[in-house]
């Protein structure tokens, strides 16, 4: 088993070995004439929720809205540095306390307004900080429940003001800048929350990005059209993005968005494990290509409650107290973590296309990824033993184990309907749950049933979940400080209940003032043990992304975190 | 007779309300809300949700929030959606024409098959015709739609013939006027047909069982003894009485025109009613099912005393005092 | 006591009639096979329904030899290997060299036949640790022919059970509205079209959420035959009522008011018998809405909680096209599903043509 991971991570580092030796003829190759024209056509699941990106954060959000704004940094995709974009450069005081940030001077808004340092300070002051805007990224940019100062220094320059060191400050001024043209007044008029919802008229919406919103037909599509105001120009001085227009068709069912991209109605498809073998054998015939871009970001896991807490209206335990007491158990923790069988849930779940998970940083994420973790081979008899000698055993013969005072083991093990994948993970491990003699009801709930039990009611035993991931370890904080509201197993504790969450809740105040990156490292490699150490939550599997693409694309460069048209704008149709 | 739809109507008014307030503590009283999937964000703040809750009313008593509702119903509010954050009247009349449109085509195909497919069967009943007929009729009733949906989208795929899904092709804006209602014919081809063949297959079997019986009337043995010719026996004299009771299935059908089919639009990509209820009652968007189970239920009563009426005109022995 | 005799002599003339027809007559058989099967079921499988070998995953349907080298020999089947080949596609090497022999009687995991007899006899088996999968594997490696047999018992009796908890509702309700007619019938009536008023994919949903989480897959289960008969009651209640209309105004009713019977006993003893017969078509032909109900409950995950298997969760496992096309054998579950309605359907048709009096004289 160990020598099978660290074949896997060395099939990763091959993954993106290659793909720079395919990106440098790539990149040569856009120095020939790009002509402009032609259009790009992608799929989305679900229509957008709103434009409105300071309210909504969904995936259907931000994907809708993903070309049309801009934010003051860019990171780049796979060196994962942070670089310029409406900001073209910055300095930072001695303390770390003080930014200057240096706009770009020829930005003007895609309705011809110039863009200046006002909309930055707009942004920021007026929505952003917005006690009366229940602005979904507020969290991050509070440092200590403080807002940071935002001044205009002038036309072209804006200085932040920290009230205490935060690492990732620059990742995090990726935030999408808004026109102050266009909003300032709704804003003072109280109705920005009901602004840019999706009954608006897209020509309202104005942006600096490369493409500008024309048309929006609900459950059907979203039609994009370059922005002629766009800033960038390419090495010839012409005007980016080369593409005329763009457009996401929104289809809900994935079987239908793979026959329509086989079809050639759509441009790009992600491929769920199984659709490989069907694509890879067609790549020539039907001219595309399949990216492997490497493990995904989103995890999912198991998590045993271990809330000790009191429902203030029954007066009874969240948690029923034997039960608490195994899932408090780190014994029992780990004997279930020897019973995930990754390697065949890889196979049968992602058809083969898929990577072990051990630690809350999964290798994608890259310079925090810390592979060296505690790991836990797929072993049921070791798994006995752990349970053995942590008192757990068939004590009356009737094939279930029981716990020191004789209660049986058994619980219920929920996850959301509707995704085949957890329902198959979640068989899996009950079967070899119950080889190990726990007898667990394993029931599918409705999404949102499940999240108000994890979130509101407290009251479950074990939940298989998913979360996304980012590459900033900061940005996981509601998750694992002990006082976060997404800290599943035992939320908003006072105080940390045990003390390895004592432990990375100091690791976690550390490493957000700590500005060297390789100081960061160190804090955060702490965390990751803590973490495969306790156990809080049991990783399971992490999907290879694929991605087919037409081949008539230019300029392509497909990338594992910044997703496959990061470069939009250079972006040309061969 | 205005008296008695008058009656009708405000018989139906505390109908429609008790079915209300039973969605509303349907949805309110079983676990979990909308706030629930923003919850699942960790980058959303306690206070953002703790907004949408006051917002939306959540933090009030059940039987409270509902109250407003009906207040708000007085002045035509039909409150907003939790999921798009605008009035939900908005969202529903987007799509309100789609689903209109796709019950109205499968509703014209069905009743344009059904009822010659039913005569046809009925005149030459247990020839092999109608034996050949039948067979469908039972293949069909017992398949599910959404079946025949994927498996008419995969033909599709193959042949190359029809769109896959969707309800205009990527150039639609270019068209011209006939080109743009072409465009949208050859769209609604696949859910039609699938929406439509189980419906026909069943009311095929209610028109041959109805002119079997017209046919077996003592009135139909009269005219052939007169000696009238076998056609007009059978489509002036039979056919016309045959037809008659089926005048209040039309009425039916009229309360379920708005009502959509989930699975097949979100098969299709059909950008209907249905898939966008099935998301709102899954996701507790409240106040977005609440609308469109009052649009239903308005629709229904409608419907049953349409039938009613037809029922009056067609059979002058039915009488409503 | 004489019209019951006539209404009885009726019913038999009906049953004669349908016996006399093949194809309804074959659907009986059908419907009978399969439910004795789902009776037998620990017997007739091979394996339990949550029997796992993850190692077959996807298995294709086993062949079964019966020659050896050319020679009749007793029947065998070969071991298997799973690989992937370049584009992960899976390929299942025969392994010439093992050879299992197929036993009949064979001992198998234990279980208590009907729930009492304990025994391990299965009438069907492969020496291990060879496998045999008569109409292949599921993505875990379970065998599709065991579950189909062991589904068949949740989806045939969901029907049953589910027709039976409505009927019962529909013919009270039915029969006291159109027994006393009036503000009762007003009233009943007006529920019923409540009931009918909601889209009934909405309420199935609606009501589904309303199951408490805790419960076990046993008690998932009921709670989904009630919702399911919650639903379908309210359309039965009104054509019992329709004919309970006709009925109250018979001289053997009026008889039996004017002796003074009470009038429970009136609708129960001498109304809703004879809306038996006639009701039973529409028996039969609701049965397959409760089928259908539950694979579409199953279809968003929400049916019959794995690893039980019903049919309509097998079906949901099918609905991918990308599944459909390397394990075609997975498709099996519709194919039950559709020939079980195909049967109740035509049963029913058939029954309301040789009960309809009017198509007596032809």
């Amino acid at each position: 088993m160990f020598n099978k991971i660290a074949f896997q991570n060395r099939r990763f580092a091959l993954i993106y070995f290659f793909f720079l030796l395919f990106l440098f003829p790539a990149i040569s190759q856009s120095q020939q004439n790009p002509q402009p024209g032609g259009q790009l056509v992608l799929a989305t699941t679900s229509d957008p929720k709103s434009f409105n990106t300071i309210i909504a954060k969904e995936t259907s959000t931000s994907e809708a809205v993903e070309f049309i704004f801009d934010g003051l940094t860019k990171t780049d995709p796979f060196t994962l540095k942070v670089g310029p974009n409406l900001a073209q450069s910055w300095e930072v005081s001695e303390d770390g306390l003080e930014w200057i940030f240096h706009l770009r001077e020829d930005v003007v808004w895609s309705d011809g307004v110039e863009f200046t340092a006002d909309d930055v300070v707009f942004t920021f002051n007026d929505l952003v900080f917005n006690p009366d805007i229940p602005a979904s990224s507020r969290d991050i940019f509070m440092i200590d429940g403080q807002p940071f100062a935002v001044n205009k220094v002038d036309q072209y320059h804006v200085k932040f003001i920290l009230p205490v060191r935060f690492a990732p400050f620059l990742r995090a001024m990726s935030q999408e800048i808004l026109p102050k043209h266009k909003l300032e007044k709704v804003v003072k008029e109280g109705k920005f929350n009901s602004t840019w919802g999706i009954d608006t008229d897209p020509r309202e919406i104005v942006g600096t990005g490369p493409f500008c919103l024309i048309r929006y037909d609900p459950g059907q599509r979203l039609v994009y059209e370059r922005n002629p105001r766009y800033w960038k120009k390419d090495l010839n001085g012409n005007t980016l993005p080369y593409l005329e227009r763009m457009i996401y068709l929104i289809v809900q069912n994935s079987d239908v968005e793979l026959l329509k991209f086989i079809e050639g109605t759509l441009d790009a498809y992600s491929l769920r494990g199984m659709d490989y073998s069907l694509l890879k054998p067609i790549e020539q015939k039907n001219n595309f290509t399949v990216y492997d871009r490497g493990p995904d970001l989103g995890s999912q896991f198991i998590v045993f409650n271990q809330n000790p807490g009191i429902n203030p209206n029954t007066n009874k335990p969240f948690v029923d107290p034997v039960r608490l007491s195994w899932f408090q158990n780190r014994d029992f923790r780990r004997a279930v973590a020897h019973a995930v069988d990754k390697e065949k849930i890889i196979e049968i779940v992602k058809n083969k296309l898929g990577y072990p998970q051990y630690s809350p940083m999964g290798p994608a994420v890259g310079f925090f990824y810390k592979d060296d973790v505690f790991k836990y081979e797929y072993d049921l008899n070791k798994a006995k033993q752990i349970l053995k000698d942590a008192g757990f055993s068939d004590r009356d013969g009737d094939g279930y184990i029981e716990d020191q005072e004789g209660h049986q083991v058994e619980f219920n093990l929920y996850t959301n309907s509707g995704s085949t994948e957890r329902v198959d993970i979640g068989g899996i491990l009950n079967h070899d749950l119950e080889k190990l003699g726990m007898k667990v009801n394993f029931l599918q709930l409705e999404f949102n049933t499940l999240v108000s039990k994890l979130t509101s009611t407290f009251e479950w035993d074990a939940i298989i979940m998913g979360l996304t991931g980012g590459v900033e370890p900061h940005f996981g904080k509601n998750v694992w400080t002990s006082d976060g509201q997404l800290h599943m197993w035992n939320p908003r504790q006072e105080t940390p209940a045990t003390p390895w969450e004592k432990r990375i809740d100091e690791l976690f105040s550390e490493g957000v003032q700590e500005l060297d990156e390789d100081k960061r490292k160190i804090i955060y490699d702490e965390f990751q043990m803590i973490v495969s150490r306790e156990l809080p939550v049991i990783y399971t599997v992490l999907s290879a992304k694929l991605t087919a693409i037409r081949n008539k694309f230019g300029n392509l460069k497909p990338s594992n975190l910044g997703g496959v048209f990061h470069n939009l704008e250079e972006i040309y149709i061969k | 007779m205005w008296v008695y739809i008058l009656k009708r109507f405000l018989v139906a008014i505390p109908m429609i309300l008790i079915m209300a307030l039973a969605t509303f503590l349907l949805m309110g009283s079983t676990p979990g809300n909308y706030l629930d999937t923003i919850r699942m964000d960790p980058q959303v703040s306690e206070e953002t949700i703790g907004y949408y809750q006051h917002l939306y009313k959540l933090d009030r008593p059940l039987l409270e929030q509902f109250f407003y509702w009906i207040k708000n119903l007085l002045r035509l509010e039909f409150g907003y959606s939790f999921h798009y954050n605008v009035p939900v009247t908005r969202i529903i009349s987007a799509r309100l024409l789609n689903t209109f449109i796709l019950s109205f085509a499968s509703f014209v195909l069905t009743w344009a098959v059904a009822i010659p497919l039913g005569i046809w069967a009925a005149v030459h009943r247990n020839q092999w015709i109608d034996r050949l007929i039948q067979l469908f009729s039972y293949i069909f009733l017992s398949l599910p739609s959404f079946f025949i949906a994927m498996i008419l989208l995969y033909w599709a795929s193959q042949t190359g013939v029809l769109p896959l899904g969707g309800m205009y092709g990527p150039d639609y804006d270019q068209l011209t006027l006939l080109g743009k209602i072409g465009d949208i014919l050859t769209h609604l081809a696949i859910p039609t047909v699938a929406l439509s063949i189980g419906s026909i297959a069943a009311l095929q079997r209610i028109m041959r069982g109805n002119m079997l019986e017209a046919l077996g009337q003592k009135y139909i043995l009269t005219a052939r003894a007169k000696g009238l010719p076998e056609n007009k026996v059978v489509y002036h004299h039979a056919l016309r009485n045959a037809i008659n009771p089926l005048i209040t299935l039309l009425g039916y059908e009229f309360s379920s025109l708005l009502s959509g089919a989930a699975l097949i639009e979100i098969i299709c990509s059909w950008p209907g009613l249905g898939s966008l209820m099935l998301t709102a009652v899954r996701s507790k968007d409240i106040y977005l099912v609440m609308t469109s189970m009052l649009m239903g239920g308005v629709l229904f009563i409608i419907g049953n005393l349409l039938a009613d009426i037809l029922l009056v005109k067609v059979d002058p022995r039915i009488r409503y005092d | 006591m004489i019209n019951n005799n006539r209404h009885h002599s009726q019913f038999q003339l009906a049953l004669q009639r349908f016996r006399g027809n093949k194809t309804a007559m074959a659907c009986v058989f059908i419907l009978g096979f399969l439910y004795f099967s789902a009776v037998f079921a620990e017997f007739l499988s091979p394996y339990s329904y949550k029997d796992e070998q993850r190692q077959y995953s996807y298995c294709p349907p086993t062949p079964v030899h019966f020659f050896d080298q050319g020679r009749l020999t007793w029947p065998y089947v070969y071991g298997l290997q799973l690989s992937f080949n370049e584009f992960y596609k899976r390929e299942y090497v025969t392994d010439v060299n093992t050879k299992y022999r197929v036993k009949l009687f064979a001992s198998g995991e234990s279980y208590k036949l009907l729930g009492l007899i304990p025994t391990r006899v299965h009438l069907l088996g492969v020496e291990s640790p060879g496998r045999i999968y008569l109409l292949g594997a599921d993505s875990r490696g379970r065998d599709i022919f065991s579950r189909l047999i062991f589904g068949g018992r949740v989806s045939l009796s969901i029907g049953l059970i589910g027709v039976l908890i409505s009927f019962t509702i529909g013919l009270l309700i039915g029969g006291a509205a159109g027994y006393y007619g009036g503000r009762v019938d007003n009233y009943l009536m007006r529920l019923c079209e409540m009931v009918i008023m909601f889209p009934g994919f909405y309420l199935l949903l609606a009501l589904r959420s309303a199951v408490p989480d805790d419960f076990n897959s046993v008690q998932v289960y009921f709670a989904i035959i009630l919702i399911l008969s919650f639903i379908g009651w309210a359309s039965l209640a009104r054509i019992i009522r329709g004919m309970c209309l006709s009925l109250r105004e018979r001289e053997y009713v009026l008889a039996a008011k004017s002796l003074g019977v009470n009038d429970f006993h009136i609708i129960t003893q001498h109304i809703l018998p004879h809306t038996l017969s006639y009701s039973i078509f529409a028996v039969m032909l609701s049965i397959p809405g409760y089928i259908l109900g539950e694979s579409a409950l199953s279809l968003i995950g929400l049916g019959i909680q794995d690893p039980f298997a019903s049919w309509g969760n097998m079906l949901s496992d099918a609905m991918s096209i990308v599944r459909i096309k390397f394990a075609p054998w997975i498709l099996w579950p519709a194919f039950f599903i559709f020939l079980t309605v195909i049967c109740f359907n035509i049963i029913g048709n058939v029954l309301r043509d040789c009960l309809d009096p009017n198509l007596k004289g032809n």
